[in-house]
């Protein structure tokens, strides 16, 4: 949300309904373009990340339905906006200004095609899914992993024994800090020192959405397999993510995924619940 | 009979107390201590596999100070480090992440690991850097900046047009005996101690205590400086704008490889990033740009490769198949020596439908990857199938190349068929493409590799297809539409007018 942006559309129309309107009667069809483009200003320009235009468009569509029917729900009204439109187009007072309109609407047209036609060309974008659905097993070195049953063998040392978890995660920061920081940064925001030379961009795992909404067994599934376990819907052939089950142990693996949530602050979701 | 001392007004180290050096403390050992050590002696887990090496904070030697060459940095100068970063380097940025607070603690904690805080020199005088005057791109200006430049011999370690590749640059260690890189002036975004003019000034001023790069306060004048500063700034862009997209142009005639085929097309620079991903981890990679010209033909294509390499290793070999040993710090990769410079484009090797395309590293079997390759040792380049590391053939596609070093940059053109059996390239489509650089002085070869992720390659029409045609025939269009609506309702008013 850009407030000023707001806030200057805002003081436009009051400025509009109170002062302007002293010595230009508007009538209500002025009343709705002026409504129209205030709107389609506060969509594209008041608004932050901004709206793609396919949103835009939607919007303006609606806006314009929403308008129109508002102006039909009174006979009366409806009548005055037709014939001010059919005057218009008949009487002999407007026959410049409706020469200039008639000729105005095809050359924005016109404008409009140049433009569309000489835009850089824009390369394929990919609609990636960011949390694809996990198969429910997959091997580790030979031995089967049931992911929908899978907890963190370590997890339960937290309430038992905390000298031995705090080892394991002293060791999760180890591995952290030599194999996965160069990517996903020291604070674990996906902005490590290679981060800009890969995409996708790695993942931040201080966003709610990453690791916070996920479970333990996710998170050992996409850090044993990486990209290329991914299926396609989630572009392996572009994810830097390694399969870690070449470099690391089940055990140095947990470990992590503890370091992870102790790092961040965050709590794994528990085993069972829907994603 | 009283003895009168004169008293000196003595001011204070600024040590922070106790309690803020207590809660530096807490936080150092979260977020700093994997790189520079809990002890401060930068010998901690992550420490092997970065270059340059995290600071030893028991050395007392800061890089970015604003106090004279060889001294202490203050408080101020240890939190501007912390807080910005060194940029290009695993130094993160922590502005935003850690509180002023915090940071301020931090950096009174740092101060305990050197005694020298504590003693005479522990309140060092700052280094006043004047106002910058505004940016003068005079010719006589740089030329003064210039003459200063040759006169102080930046270009020892710098390079004749400082692009890092200076003769003593391969040579450069720091303090601890580490290998460590002249900056590349013409990378100002790289600088470590940030890119403002007057940080470039400073830099010249104060020197980077414990590397190669001395101070120049005693040998250059104030408006020399400036000149310097102002040379040094005319080598680089602002910011390294990488892209995304290779524009090809057509070209009616045979392309015929050489400096003029590329003149005039545009450039577009992508970066290059260690290959972390598959064992033989290149952590430290030579190269961390890119530039990519091409153009083509109705049946060829020419793409031309520039990057900066500090040498050119010209003896020796290079594939993109050899083995490289898993990177351990207690075994270091000792076998540095005898690895050439190579280079290679890399395509699917069929048109790709949809978003689908080879795995970014060598490409897989499912999809294996085209790899227009050369080995700067050799005269000959070649394209090889790969089917992912250890899994790469020469597919027999003939490709001509030429290549040349010049002033720390390599010039490499590849020029092949459109055609490539199962890679057709038409126009106007985007063709994906990524890169592969191998610096030889880094002991690069096979996986171990600078890398970039998937970029495009977009084959611009040979004709420009004209907009008068569509524009007139919508103009009429809706002009039509218009006159139509228009006169139906004249029409109608007037039928009502006579009735």
């Amino acid at each position: 949300m850009n407030l000023f942006v707001f806030l200057a559309i805002a003081a436009a129309m009051v400025l509009i309904q109170f002062v302007v309107t002293r010595w230009v009667k508007l009538n209500r069809l002025a009343w709705m373009g002026i409504w129209w483009v205030a709107l389609w200003a506060a969509f594209s320009y008041g608004i932050n990340p901004p709206l793609p235009n396919s949103i835009i468009l939607l919007f303006m569509a609606i806006i314009t339905i929403a308008l129109v029917a508002y102006l039909s729900a009174d006979n009366e009204e409806l009548k005055q906006a037709q014939d001010s439109i059919v005057r218009f187009m008949v009487a002999r007072q407007y026959r410049v200004a409706l020469l200039i309109v008639l000729f105005a609407i095809p050359a924005a047209v016109a404008a409009w095609t140049y433009v569309s036609m000489n835009e850089a060309p824009q390369p394929p974008s990919s609609g990636r899914t960011i949390h694809p659905p996990p198969p429910s097993s997959i091997t580790f070195e030979g031995t089967a992993i049931d992911l929908t049953t899978a907890n963190n063998p370590i997890r339960e040392l937290q309430h038992t024994d905390e000298a031995a978890f705090a080892e394991h995660v002293a060791n999760g920061r180890r591995i952290y800090f030599e194999n996965c920081f160069y990517c996903h940064g020291d604070n674990m925001q996906g902005a490590g020192m290679f981060a800009h030379g890969y995409d996708p961009l790695p993942a931040n795992f201080n966003d709610a959405t990453t690791i916070a909404m996920l479970q333990e067994s996710y998170l050992f599934w996409r850090i044993a397999k990486g990209a290329p376990g991914l299926p396609s819907e989630s572009t392996p052939w572009s994810s830097a993510m390694p399969a870690w089950e070449d470099f690391l142990t089940q055990e140095e693996i947990w470990d992590v995924i503890i370091f992870l949530y102790e790092f961040t602050g965050f709590e794994p979701r528990a085993q069972g619940m829907p994603h | 009979m009283y003895t009168a001392y004169p008293v000196v007004a003595q001011q204070e180290n600024d040590l922070g107390t106790e309690a803020q050096r207590a809660e530096g403390k807490e936080v150092y050992d979260i977020k700093c201590a994997h790189c520079h050590g809990y002890e401060g002696d930068a010998s901690a887990v992550a420490t092997p596999y970065l270059r340059p090496t995290p600071r030893d904070f028991t050395s007392g030697n800061y890089k970015f100070r604003s106090t004279a060459s060889g001294e202490l940095p203050t408080t101020e100068d240890i939190k501007r480090s912390i807080r910005l970063g060194m940029p290009y380097t695993s130094m993160p940025a922590w502005e935003g992440i850690l509180s002023e607070t915090e940071i301020t603690n931090l950096a009174y904690y740092l101060k305990t690991f050197e005694s020298a805080f504590d003693g005479p020199y522990g309140n060092p005088t700052v280094v006043e850097i004047p106002r910058a005057p505004a940016y003068s791109a005079d010719p006589d200006h740089l030329a003064r900046g210039r003459e200063v430049f040759e006169a102080n011999q930046c270009a020892d370690c710098h390079g004749e047009n400082g692009r890092g590749n200076g003769e003593s640059a391969p040579e450069l260690v720091d303090d601890w005996g580490y290998p460590i890189r002249a900056a590349d002036m013409t990378k100002r975004w790289t600088f470590r101690a940030s890119a403002t003019r007057e940080d470039v000034y400073r830099t010249f001023m104060t020197g980077l205590n414990g590397t190669p790069m001395p101070s120049y306060e005693q040998t250059i004048d104030e408006e020399d400086r400036w000149a310097l500063v102002d040379y040094v700034w005319s080598l680089s862009r602002d910011t390294p704008d990488y892209g995304t997209t290779v524009i090809v142009q057509g070209q009616p005639s045979e392309l015929v490889l050489g400096e003029s085929l590329f003149e005039g097309v545009p450039e577009t620079y992508f970066p290059i990033v260690g290959q972390v991903i598959e064992p033989g981890r290149a952590f430290y990679p030579g190269v961390n740009g890119i530039s990519v010209r091409a153009v083509y033909n109705d049946s060829e294509i020419a793409i031309q490769l520039r990057w900066h390499d500090m040498t050119a290793e010209t003896e020796g070999m290079n594939n993109p198949g050899i083995e490289v040993p898993m990177f351990d710090p207690a075994q270091p990769d000792t076998t540095m020596d005898g690895w050439s410079d190579a280079v290679a484009a890399l395509l699917p090797s069929r048109t790709p439908e949809g978003l689908e395309r080879p795995y970014f590293m060598f490409g897989d079997s499912r999809f294996p990857m085209s790899i227009w390759y050369t080995d700067l040792a050799t005269d000959s380049a070649a394209v090889l199938t790969g089917q992912g590391a250890g899994r790469i053939a020469d597919n027999g596609i003939a490709l001509e190349r030429s290549a040349s070093y010049e002033d720390g940059v390599w010039t490499v053109q590849f020029k092949g068929p459109r055609n490539q059996g199962g890679l057709t390239m038409p126009e106007a489509t985007f063709v994906p493409i990524s890169f592969t650089v191998w610096d030889g002085f880094s002991g690069e070869r096979g996986n171990k590799r600078g890398l970039s992720a998937w970029y495009h390659l977009y084959l611009e029409p040979m004709e420009a297809q004209s907009a008068v045609l569509p524009m007139a025939k919508w103009f009429l269009i809706v002009l039509g539409a218009e006159l139509l609506i228009v006169a139906l309702v004249n029409l109608r008013a007037r039928r009502r007018k006579t009735a």
